[in-house]
């Protein structure tokens, strides 16, 4: 009976160290993302600031390739608006997992009592 | 205090962590600040350098070649620059525009700054106030914890309920062993008219004096509750104990003993009517009180303890010269003028020993002759009494004049009750009045009808 519960406990345990990776990888993505936020705005914010006589570059691998303003600033744009959704997307990611591990956590709780307890009786018997 | 102790520790052991954890922040918060500090400084090089570039059209310059060589070489276009905006964004523009790129990278630096020492600060005075709280907790410092034990007020109230229930026992014992004395001395009555024998031997048989109680009881001629002998055993018996522990105050008429709660030696204050306020001598009392402990859990001190006020007759006695000599009733013709002064209480008390028995004889007595003359002429009705008894000391004279008790005892009921003498009449009326006024009638009838069918 014990040992039973045990297999079962250590099943949960290992779900939910899984489920705990989950979310922090999710979290962690959802960092770049943020930061990738904000240095496209500093650059929407710079390719505004710059008139159509400078050339702006856009760095593919080791070439600098020539961009137009205009395509640049709509490329830029375009780049944020991407990133938000990302950021959006891991958001309601992130929600889930963590319900779901909250779950989860009940559930090993509880199989960590009726182990207890298990064992305790266990005990007693011998 | 081993719980209190434990708890502490734990609690101890928490704010310690807490304290660690903002330590932390604040030490993060730092590094933070301290790298933008690093960019700013960047920043301000790359700013001077950018003013200075093109000041000159050309520059000889080392070029490094990799990581270990070096050329000769020449910087040109001082003013063009290449600008990296982020994310891989490059943007070619004039040394000028260079710069307020740069500025405006400054001032996102310095923003960034100011939140970091913002929350260093917070953190700070977060840690400062977790190290009070490890200090209080722990009890360094000037910092107390008030508890309050609340166990000893249970144990107080444990401890009363407990006497209380002990008292309830005793007052029943108290009351079978009146029924017992009530059966015996209807029979000794008629026998032992003589006061002091019977009730000396009463009381000294028992602690409770239902027979002691009587006859001064009977003695008091002035209300009719108070006469009945029998029954007065039953009320001072409940009015002893719960003279002794409990707080009893009886307000019939003028004539107030009150009691009060007794953890200590009690003052017996017996208010005689007139605003004539009685002490027992408070020496004696408290001399009788020492003596006596709380209430009935005691051991029984028979000659200190009053239960009935017999025994303050007992105890109250003169200078002892060789032997106590027990003071004389205020009945006495000596005593009599004393008779509302409180000094000759015990006095006047003690000389009712003698006239206890006398008392219940002539209860009926009394309670005729006061009808007539001598209740309503003088404030002392049992003064007028002791004319009559004093004669009649040793026998009764079987002149028993029968009459309904209430209607005798209506008049008296007007009468400005005696002084001291009937202090534990009085007592013993109060409390009797409580008890059984109906009782005392047919009792009474019954005994003196004993009486003269005897005589018949």
């Amino acid at each position: 009976m014990a040992e039973a519960i045990q297999k079962k406990l250590k099943v949960e345990v290992e779900k939910y160290t899984q489920m705990q990776k989950d979310v922090s990888k999710s979290v962690s993505a959802r960092q770049k993302l943020e930061t990738q936020l904000a240095e496209n705005n500093i650059v929407k914010e710079e390719l505004d600031l710059l008139d159509t006589k400078n050339t702006v570059y856009k760095l593919i691998g080791p070439v600098l390739v020539k961009q137009d303003l205009d395509e640049a600033k709509a490329t830029v744009t375009k780049r944020l608006e991407y990133i938000n959704g990302e950021i959006q997307r891991y958001e309601t990611l992130l929600k889930d997992l963590e319900n779901k591990s909250d779950q989860h956590r009940e559930l090993l709780s509880g199989l960590q009592q009726e182990f207890q307890k298990a064992q305790g009786m266990a005990v007693g018997k011998v | 205090m081993a719980e209190k102790g434990k708890m502490s520790n734990e609690h101890l052991g928490g704010v310690a962590r807490l304290r660690e954890e903002q330590e932390k922040v604040v030490k993060d918060c730092e590094s933070r600040i301290q790298h933008w500090k690093k960019l700013s400084g960047d920043y301000e090089a790359l700013n001077d350098r950018l003013k200075t570039l093109p000041d000159q059209l050309s520059y000889d310059i080392t070029v490094p070649f990799g990581p270990l060589a070096f050329m000769p070489g020449k910087l040109v276009h001082t003013n063009e620059v290449t600008a990296l905006l982020g994310d891989n964004w490059f943007a070619k523009c004039s040394t000028k525009q260079a710069q307020k790129i740069v500025d405006h990278r400054m001032k996102y630096v310095k923003s960034e700054m100011d939140d970091l020492s913002k929350t260093m600060k917070n953190f700070e005075a977060r840690v400062g106030l977790t190290k009070d709280l490890e200090n209080i907790s722990s009890g360094k410092g000037d910092y107390i914890d008030i508890r309050e034990d609340s166990r000893n007020i249970e144990a107080a109230v444990t401890k009363g309920r407990k006497r209380i229930e002990e008292l309830w026992a005793r007052l029943d014992e108290l009351e079978k062993l009146e029924q017992q004395q009530d059966d015996q001395d209807r029979l000794s009555d008629n026998a032992d008219m003589n006061g002091d024998m019977n009730g000396e031997e009463s009381s000294s048989s028992e602690e409770e004096k239902e027979a002691d109680a009587a006859p001064p009881v009977n003695g008091q001629s002035v209300k009719p509750s108070w006469t009945p002998a029998p029954h007065s055993k039953k009320p001072p018996c409940k009015d002893s104990i719960a003279e002794e522990d409990d707080e009893e105050e009886e307000g019939h008429g003028l004539p107030t003993i009150l009691f009060s709660h007794t953890m200590e030696p009690k003052k017996v204050r017996i208010n005689t009517g007139k605003n004539t306020m009685l002490k027992f001598s408070e020496r004696k009392e408290q001399h009788s009180k020492k003596k006596k402990k709380n209430g009935l859990n005691n051991g029984h001190h028979e000659l200190h303890k009053i239960t009935t006020p017999v025994d303050i007759y007992r105890l109250f006695v003169d200078v002892k010269n060789g032997e106590p000599i027990p003071r004389k009733s205020i009945l006495k013709s000596r005593s009599r003028e004393n008779s509302v002064c409180s000094d000759t209480s015990e006095s006047s008390a003690a000389d009712f020993d003698e006239r206890r028995m006398i008392g219940r004889s002539f209860s009926h007595d009394d309670t005729t002759h006061s009808d007539t003359s001598d209740g309503l002429t003088e404030e002392d009705s049992p003064t007028a009494v002791p004319l009559h008894p004093t004669s009649r000391f040793e026998a009764f004279s079987g002149t028993v004049v029968e009459k309904d008790p209430m209607p005798t005892a209506v008049p008296h009921l007007t009468l400005a009750p005696p002084a001291l003498p009937t202090i534990m009449e009085r007592k013993q009326e109060e409390v009797v009045s409580e008890v059984a006024p109906p009782q005392e009638a047919p009792k009474r009838v019954s005994k003196f009808k004993a009486a003269r069918l005897q005589q018949k």
